[in-house]
């Protein structure tokens, strides 16, 4: 299937979710909000305030070994100081999100989808911070949304999707490419026309639609590699979905390296084996911190 | 010698590592014999240590690092600590992360290469076998392919290591239940006879697909003979070398090798800065090398 017929199925997949879930109205207001210039910060606070349930996460995503702040933040102004005018849009979004997916459990269940998301953004961010990518905040944000597709795939076609991994058992296989041929589209194609449909930036649609084929990036190729490699460290490191998917590879052969060693060069020292290692090191962290985030607010 | 950690037992009285000296201490120990430990054992390294420390005389763990990075003496001692943190006995089907990569890509791959050009022989060596576990896994897991993939095939696994006691034990095929610990029921029934005491029989079907041999990863002109291998295991074995004997060593597994084959090595070790025509190949729970 070509793939322009792809997306085409991806955008009535979308449109016939009869019941797909709208990001809650105080994230598009604190995204509208942050779109006026000379916006204050008081202003942004009391929006997140107003909902108690947002408000909470953001101090606990703040606070969580991710962002590793020095002392600990205990308000909803100080996270916004800490963490800077720029993030809290992208910040609104990913607290949003544990409310959008409430209750989508399929096939993959929520559990798992947040370990592999919020994995991606701590290993993109650390990426990121290897290869001196100027916004290493961003490369975070934009690894837990990078499989916003997923999830609703799982969802709303699950018998496709059941169907798809009893076909792949026991042998190696990535997720993306088998989807095309179950479900007549990837997700990363679904993850895309959901992000349009909720307004999201363009670097972050570029990242959902490209992120397991960075070389066809326009708007930031870099980005994308950090998301695609990211992708592939946590699906070795125990942060795969449950063991939903199967994969293998050889930084040598994978294009987003060679992206990203264009980028910087002196990637080519690093000692892979021992990044993996300290990358399991961080797993518990990781798993920690989406127990903590269903846990404290009842969700 | 094939080893592994040692089950952790209670040291109340062992004192307590800080973040930074179990931080240093392990990438000493990372960079000296290319073991990496997880932070999950940093608790074991510390009542490990205890013991070490109380030899040693060593009043402080940052004591005690100075000590091991001493010249002819920190050597000897980094010896006996590697020695406490593992040990001599290994076990059955004992890192199933790579088991899965093997039977789910890395065996059904050459499988399929080498039937593309009808040479039906599969070799299998596991160096440092201590006493033989390593290679009947290996021997169990192939016998189930029998009537699939492997039909037909010419199976050869060769155990060497450099202590004569494990080979004469492996030969011999009788273990205990704590070697048999990680094996699968299913295996277990099918391939191992218990005879009371904790006493596992191998069934002779297993042992006839392996044969074990004296080797000195060391022999340069013994190494030369070891040709043409599939799959190469050496678990925690170099871990014992310095640097220029482990690229030594490691050059001589990558010339056995053949060019489709993968080399593994344990849990938590790495081939960073020993060789770097390998290439690595990741999987979930850990990686191998192949050329």
């Amino acid at each position: 299937m070509d793939k322009a017929a792809m997306m085409q199925k991806a955008q009535q997949m979308v449109e016939s979710f009869d019941d797909l879930p709208t990001i809650p109205q105080v994230a598009t207001k604190v995204i509208q909000l942050l779109d006026r210039p000379n916006v204050e910060l008081d202003q942004v606070a009391d929006l997140i305030l107003s909902d108690q349930v947002l408000a909470a996460r953001v101090i606990k995503m703040v606070n969580s070994p991710l962002y590793r702040p020095a002392h600990p933040v205990q308000s909803v102004k100080r996270a916004l100081i800490y963490l800077g005018i720029h993030h809290i849009r992208e910040l609104a979004f990913s607290c949003s999100f544990v409310d959008v997916f409430q209750g989508r459990d399929a096939i993959i269940d929520i559990k798992s989808f947040w370990e592999h998301s919020f994995g991606v953004g701590m290993v993109a961010k650390i990426i990121a911070e290897k290869v001196h990518y100027p916004d290493s905040e961003k490369a975070y944000l934009v690894g837990i949304v990078h499989d916003i597709g997923e999830v609703f795939l799982s969802y709303y076609r699950q018998d496709d999707f059941r169907a798809m991994l009893k076909e792949v058992e026991g042998k190696p296989f990535r997720l993306f490419e088998k989807e095309a041929e179950f479900l007549g589209a990837s997700h990363a194609d679904v993850g895309l026309c959901i992000a349009r449909k909720w307004n999201f930036p363009a670097d972050y649609c570029e990242v959902i639609a490209l992120h397991h084929s960075p070389e066809e990036a326009q708007l930031d190729p870099t980005l994308c590699a950090i998301v695609n490699l990211a992708d592939l460290f946590c699906s070795v490191c125990n942060l795969d979905y449950g063991g939903h998917s199967w994969v293998s590879f050889s930084l040598r052969e994978e294009k987003a390296w060679s992206i990203l060693k264009g980028y910087a060069p002196d990637l080519a020292d690093l000692d892979v084996e021992r990044f993996c290692y300290e990358l399991e090191d961080r797993v518990p962290e990781i798993q920690d911190m989406v127990k903590a985030i269903f846990q404290d607010t009842g969700v | 010698m094939a080893f592994e950690m040692k089950p952790l037992e209670p040291k109340g009285s062992a004192p307590r590592i800080s973040d930074k000296d179990f931080e240093q201490l392990r990438d000493y120990i990372y960079n000296v014999c290319g073991i990496y430990f997880h932070s999950s054992k940093k608790y074991f390294l510390e009542s490990r240590l205890a013991r070490r420390m109380e030899s040693t005389g060593s009043r402080s763990h940052a004591e005690y690092y100075q000590y091991v990075r001493g010249g002819a003496t920190g050597a000897t001692e980094l010896k006996k600590l590697l020695d406490e943190i593992t040990t001599n006995e290994t076990c059955f089907f004992r890192n199933p992360p790579q088991l899965t990569a093997l039977e789910n890509k890395f065996l059904p791959e050459i499988v399929a290469a080498k039937s593309k050009i009808g040479f039906k022989k599969l070799r299998i060596w596991s160096a440092g076998s201590s006493s033989g576990e390593e290679a009947y896994t290996m021997a169990m897991i192939l016998l189930e392919k029998r009537n699939t993939i492997l039909k037909d095939w010419i199976i050869e696994i060769v155990g060497t290591d450099i202590n004569e006691t494990v080979i004469a034990q492996a030969k011999e095929g009788i273990y205990n239940s704590y070697s048999v610990r990680n094996t699968p029921e299913f295996y277990r029934k099918k391939y191992f006879k218990e005879e009371g005491a904790g006493r596992f029989v191998l069934s002779p079907e297993v042992k006839k697909l392996a044969t074990f041999s004296q080797l000195n990863l060391y022999d340069d002109n013994k190494m030369l003979f070891m040709k043409s291998f599939d799959f190469i295991f050496c678990a925690n074995v170099l871990i014992y070398f310095d640097t220029s004997s482990k690229s030594k060593v490691v050059q001589h597994f990558y010339n056995n090798l053949q060019p489709y084959g993968y080399f593994f090595v344990g849990q938590s070790e790495s081939l960073h800065g020993v060789n770097d025509k390998f290439k690595t190949i990741h999987f979930p729970g850990g990686f191998t090398y192949n050329k």
